[in-house]
């Protein structure tokens, strides 16, 4: 483990990040501004106002960067798990203590501050992953290694889940990104994606098309990792030989016997629990993860119908206008509809500075949070939405280029957590705004109003840059 | 653990990854600032509430001043559907107020649903009474706009002013300016003067927020305007002539015109059966449009300018005027007649005093006379051929005014029909001569004409040889001038010197011997011609053109009724009281108007 105890506090400091993170949010505190300004408090910088507020975080952000770049590295190793699992027991609490915010049970009050602890569970979980990850016994290759990531992975995303806040969970699915880098196997990741479009596909496809497609999918996959072609196929249409024969003798035998989707679901269940079995016995890695995804996921379509009908009136129609099935430009609709409209309505070069109508009339829902973006659209039009994005962008390859640059691989796989975790927000947020994403409430890094949030980010970010600066001070020959 | 190279590929494919996924963002952003519109739209919808402010209809007066046409405060019950109290409204309760019926206020308000942040109208024609009891109410998220609606105190003229209706979706499609629940006029005078009657409408640009909570003036009011009242119209329109004559032809089917000769200037225009154009205003108006339209007699069907009919006998004035112009006829030309015309397949005549020169011919409506005028005029020698002769005739009948349009103000004016010589050659394969056309001596035949076209016929033989383009518009507010064409003098084909031993005869009908004589009216030296035309739908129908006095005439008239039978016997006295009243201020024929009112026609061909 490297460190600079010897240098000056900004030594090996990857300006080139830090200009980025100021600029974000410089350019999220003028939004703030825009999206909240209050002509009727007289007072320019009474703290009636958010950017005053804002104000007040961006110091004390900066203030916890510079504690974060003040640390020695060594003690983010160290920390890793204690974090982590400090991490999951402000988590678990806030089920109890927790207040609910938007029909999220996800925050914990302090008076008027609320602070959302995932926010810092990201950060825990990230340390974590790197710890364990870069483990010299580690190999992604192996299924115990891969399944402590699960695990790692899976409890706090669990809790997450009950705290009704499943956007924030989601976040977790983008260490995919980090999992590729370290090694899995690309065939895996292949039906792990398709498990995000499959949520979608459930509302818009027939069970039985979906089950089909699942188990083509998986063995589509599966045959590409293990390179066995014809046993696979030879197993597949035994399995749909199975469930017509099952069909064709319930039918004879019951009055209203099984039809093909229930006796594939029958099937193609029972045979994977076997098969299961069987390659974990005799060690069959990818066989296995193919076999628990393909369960996991015909659970999870099982169980999509039970949780939508268990969803609020509101969620259900935000996932209906998303998928298009219904369209209601006064209801479920309503928010992207006019996030589009303010974003569409700033055209090339925007309204100027406090001049948006969309934002400062409030038309667009929660402007100065989950939908700050708008306020640049609107304001600053395509020119300073492209300024965002490519900032964003410049920052999330800065990022990736920092992980490639460490000795170690703790700090390569934190970059990467941290760029996944930032294409994550930026990705689903933005999508959002411009109706390519559901709404799901989760920030844009850096840019939306919140203490929470700004400090969360900055920790996030300021940890990778103080693992790099270790790096570059001892190594001043790599860029 | 895996390689370098391997690391270094799986870099750079999650380089392109990040790179792909901020293309599709920056793409779709780009998409939704500058390529698609919709969203701009939407952004001046969302902000601004444009309260329309609708200025008052230009009234229309008739040429002594009194209304014909006033403008009546009423309003519009609008609703934001958002802002509604959803639970606690009183469906039941605001019905009430407004007569409603309560599935009718549940089918507007499924409506107004589907833009809930727009006023959406629920109810108009809303008396000032039931506004009040509507402020008093203070429904939620309703309110009341003012408007102005109609009111005629006469109760004359449906399809002489037209009425106002609600703009349709194709009308909107041709004319822009206009939006949803505007009104717009429907025939007569008030489409035909909209652009001056309707005024502009004033604008008010609110900003607002979500909540509909108004802002403000939007932009300081730079864009806001106040309304502009339409103009007023004064009409030619004789009040109380218009009211005889509607009372006149009541129980009839037909029309009647009236046209000062000097100016043009139409003094009534009765289309029979007619409508009470208050009908059409206010909540009953779909109800009476539904039934008016439903009638068989079509009442509002202006026949004034759109039916046609054949004009019968009084044409063979036109015929008169033609042979004296073309030298084939002097007025003291003689032509026997016993009984008809006997060449050919012949026309027949009454029992009269025989040979008839002009002005006997006129005065006693002699077929057989024209007949021999009309074969002279196009049998002439000097044409080469018959049909070359017809054409001629055609021209002629054509600077009169028939078979086209006149141009007058009314913008459904129907042209009527003269055939022309293609149409014979066709109907008779290029075989025919002036007896295959005979019919056409005596006004019969393939001629159609309006009431207006023979209206202004009066007034060219009043004028001895000219017309002004009859118009029924007198004054626009705020102009000094109708259109040119209305003072242009209008010449026919027929030198005016030919015109005296017509006039002659046309007062010798009337005052001396003949078939007009019941529209004697002492001092005053009225002109007529009686006409009775055939047809096929039953009885002939009445027809009586005439104007007085016969010197500096004041009035020219037209009376057609359908299946009438002579002209003298219905067609006639219609115009003769008419004329009473307007040159004499009276009426001294209590027993002729009594029996005229009560004169109830009966029409197979519509009542069956």
């Amino acid at each position: 483990m490297t460190s600079n105890r010897s240098g000056s506090l900004f030594s090996g400091v990857d300006r080139w990040t830090v200009l980025l993170y100021m600029l974000i949010v410089l350019v999220g505190w003028f939004s703030i501004t825009a999206a909240t300004y209050d002509e009727t408090v007289p007072q320019l910088f009474s703290f009636a106002h958010f950017y005053m507020k804002q104000v007040v975080w961006i110091a004390v952000a900066a203030v916890v960067a510079l504690f974060v770049l003040l640390l020695d590295d060594r003690y983010y190793h160290m920390w890793a798990y204690p974090a982590y699992i400090f991490g999951l027991l402000i988590l678990l609490s806030t089920l109890v203590i927790g207040k609910e915010i938007n029909g999220a049970k996800a925050w914990i009050s302090f008076g008027s501050f609320n602070v959302q602890p995932v926010e810092f569970v990201k950060i825990a979980t990230a340390l974590a992953m790197a710890r364990l990850m870069s483990e010299y016994t580690f190999s992604i290759a192996r299924i115990g290694d891969l399944m402590k990531v699960a695990f790692l992975l899976a409890i706090p995303l669990l809790i997450i889940i009950l705290q009704n806040d499943t956007g924030s969970g989601l976040v977790l699915g983008s260490f995919l990104f980090v999992l590729y880098r370290e090694g899995l196997n690309k065939w895996l990741c292949i039906p792990i994606l398709l498990i995000a479009t499959l949520f979608i596909a459930s509302f818009l496809l027939s069970p039985l098309a979906l089950l089909l497609l699942l188990i083509v999918l998986c063995t589509f996959s599966e045959m590409m990792v293990s390179g066995q072609v014809r046993s696979r196929i030879i197993f597949v249409a035994g399995m749909f030989l199975a469930a017509m024969l099952l069909m064709v003798i319930s039918t004879m035998l019951f009055e209203n016997g099984l039809d093909l989707y229930q006796a594939l679901l029958i099937v193609s269940l029972t045979t994977t629990l076997g098969l299961a079995i069987y390659s974990f016995r005799f060690n069959l890695a990818h066989t296995f993860i193919t076999l628990i995804l393909f369960a996991g996921s015909v659970i999870f379509l099982l169980s999509v119908d039970h949780v939508f009908n268990a969803l609020e009136p509101h969620q259900q129609k935000r996932i209906l206008s998303f998928m298009g099935i219904i369209n209601d430009p006064a209801g479920a609709d309503y928010n992207v509809n006019q996030a589009k409209i303010a974003i569409g309505s700033g055209g090339l070069f925007g309204k100027g500075f406090l001049q948006g109508t969309q934002i400062k009339y409030g038309f667009v829902p929660e402007r100065h949070t989950d939908f700050i973006f708008c306020t640049v659209g609107e304001e600053w039009g395509f020119l300073g939405t492209l300024t965002i994005l490519t900032l964003f962008a410049l920052l999330i390859l800065r990022l990736m280029r920092m992980g490639e640059r460490q000795e170690e691989p703790f700090g390569r796989i934190y970059c990467y957590c941290v760029a996944a975790i930032l294409l994550f927000h930026v990705l689903v947020n933005v999508g959002m705004t411009v109706g390519l994403m559901p709404v799901m409430g989760i920030p844009l890094p850096f840019m939306s109003y919140g203490g929470s949030s700004l400090i969360a980010f900055t920790i996030l970010l300021f940890i990778a840059i103080r693992l790099d600066a270790s790096t570059r001070v001892f190594n001043p020959n790599k860029l | 653990m895996i390689d370098r190279s391997e690391g270094f590929f799986r870099m750079r494919t999650l380089q392109g990854l990040v790179l792909l996924i901020f293309v599709i963002l920056i793409g779709r952003v780009a998409y939704i600032q500058f390529f698609n519109a919709e969203y701009k739209r939407g952004a001046a919808r969302n902000v601004m509430r444009i309260d329309v402010q609708y200025p008052p209809r230009g009234e229309i007066f008739d040429r002594r001043g009194e209304y014909l046409a006033q403008s009546r405060e009423c309003y519009d019950l609008m609703v934001v559907y958002r802002d509604m109290d959803k639970e606690g409204f009183d469906t039941m309760r605001l019905c009430q107020i407004l007569d409603m019926q309560p599935r009718r206020l549940k089918q507007r308000l499924n409506d107004a649903r589907a833009y809930p942040r727009a006023p959406q109208r629920v109810a108009n024609y809303v008396s000032k009474e039931e506004k009040l009891r509507l402020d008093a109410e203070g429904f939620r998220g309703f309110y009341t706009v003012s408007r102005t609606v109609r009111h005629y105190p006469l109760h004359v003229g449906g399809n002489l002013l037209g009425h106002l209706s609600e703009v349709s979706q194709s009308y909107l499609d041709r004319h822009p300016e206009y939006s949803k629940g505007d009104y717009a006029g429907i025939g007569g005078l008030e489409s035909a003067y909209e652009e001056d009657l309707r005024g502009k409408k004033g604008v008010k640009i609110m900003e607002r927020d979500p909540r509909g909570a108004i802002k403000g003036s939007y932009m300081d009011g730079m864009f806001d305007s106040l309304p502009e009242s339409g103009r007023y119209l004064t009409s030619t329109i004789d009040a109380r002539l218009q009211r005889l004559g509607e009372e006149l032809m009541e129980g009839k089917v037909g029309a009647a015109v009236a046209i000062e000769p000097s100016t043009g200037e139409i003094l009534m225009m009765v289309s029979s059966p007619t409508f009470d154009p208050e009908e059409l205003v206010g909540r009953e108006r779909g109800n009476n449009y539904i039934r008016h339209l439903n009638n068989k007699r079509n009442p509002m069907f202006n026949r004034a300018v759109k039916g046609k009919y054949p004009p019968g006998s009084t044409f063979k004035l036109v015929q008169g005027l033609i042979g004296l112009q073309e030298g084939v006829l002097k007025p003291s030309d003689l032509h026997p007649c016993h009984g008809g015309y006997k060449i050919g397949r012949g026309v027949a005549c009454h029992a009269h005093a025989s040979p008839a020169d002009l002005r006997f011919a006129i005065a006693t409506s002699c077929n057989a006379y024209f007949c021999y005028v009309f074969r002279d005029i196009i049998d002439n020698p000097k044409y080469g051929s018959v049909k070359k002769g017809y054409e001629v005739w055609y021209d002629y009948v054509k600077s009169f005014g028939f078979g086209r349009e006149l141009g007058s103000d009314f913008l459904d004016e129907n042209g009527g029909y003269v055939p022309t010589r293609e149409f014979y050659d066709r109907v008779y394969r290029n075989s025919w001569n002036s007896l295959t056309v005979l019919s056409l001596s005596i006004g019969q035949g393939e001629l159609g004409c309006t009431a207006l076209q023979m209206a202004n016929l009066g007034a060219i033989i009043a004028n001895r040889g000219y017309y002004y383009i009859p118009h029924i518009v007198k004054a626009v507010e705020g102009t000094d001038s109708l259109d040119r064409r209305f003072y242009e003098k209008q010449y026919t084909k027929v030198d005016p010197k030919h015109f005296e031993p017509v006039v002659e005869g046309m007062w010798q009908g009337v005052n001396v011997a003949g078939t007009s004589t019941q529209a004697r009216l002492e001092g005053y030296d009225v002109c007529g011609k009686t006409g009775t035309a055939q047809n096929p739908r039953g009885r002939d129908h009445s027809t009586f053109l005439s104007f007085a006095p016969k010197d500096n005439p004041k009035i020219a008239i037209s009376v057609y009724v359908e299946n009438g039978g002579f002209g003298a016997s219905v067609a006639l006295p219609i115009a003769s009281l008419l004329e009473e009243l307007y040159l004499t201020d009276t009426i001294r024929r209590p027993e002729m108007l009594k029996r005229i009112k009560d004169m109830k026609i009966y029409y197979p061909a519509y009542d069956k």
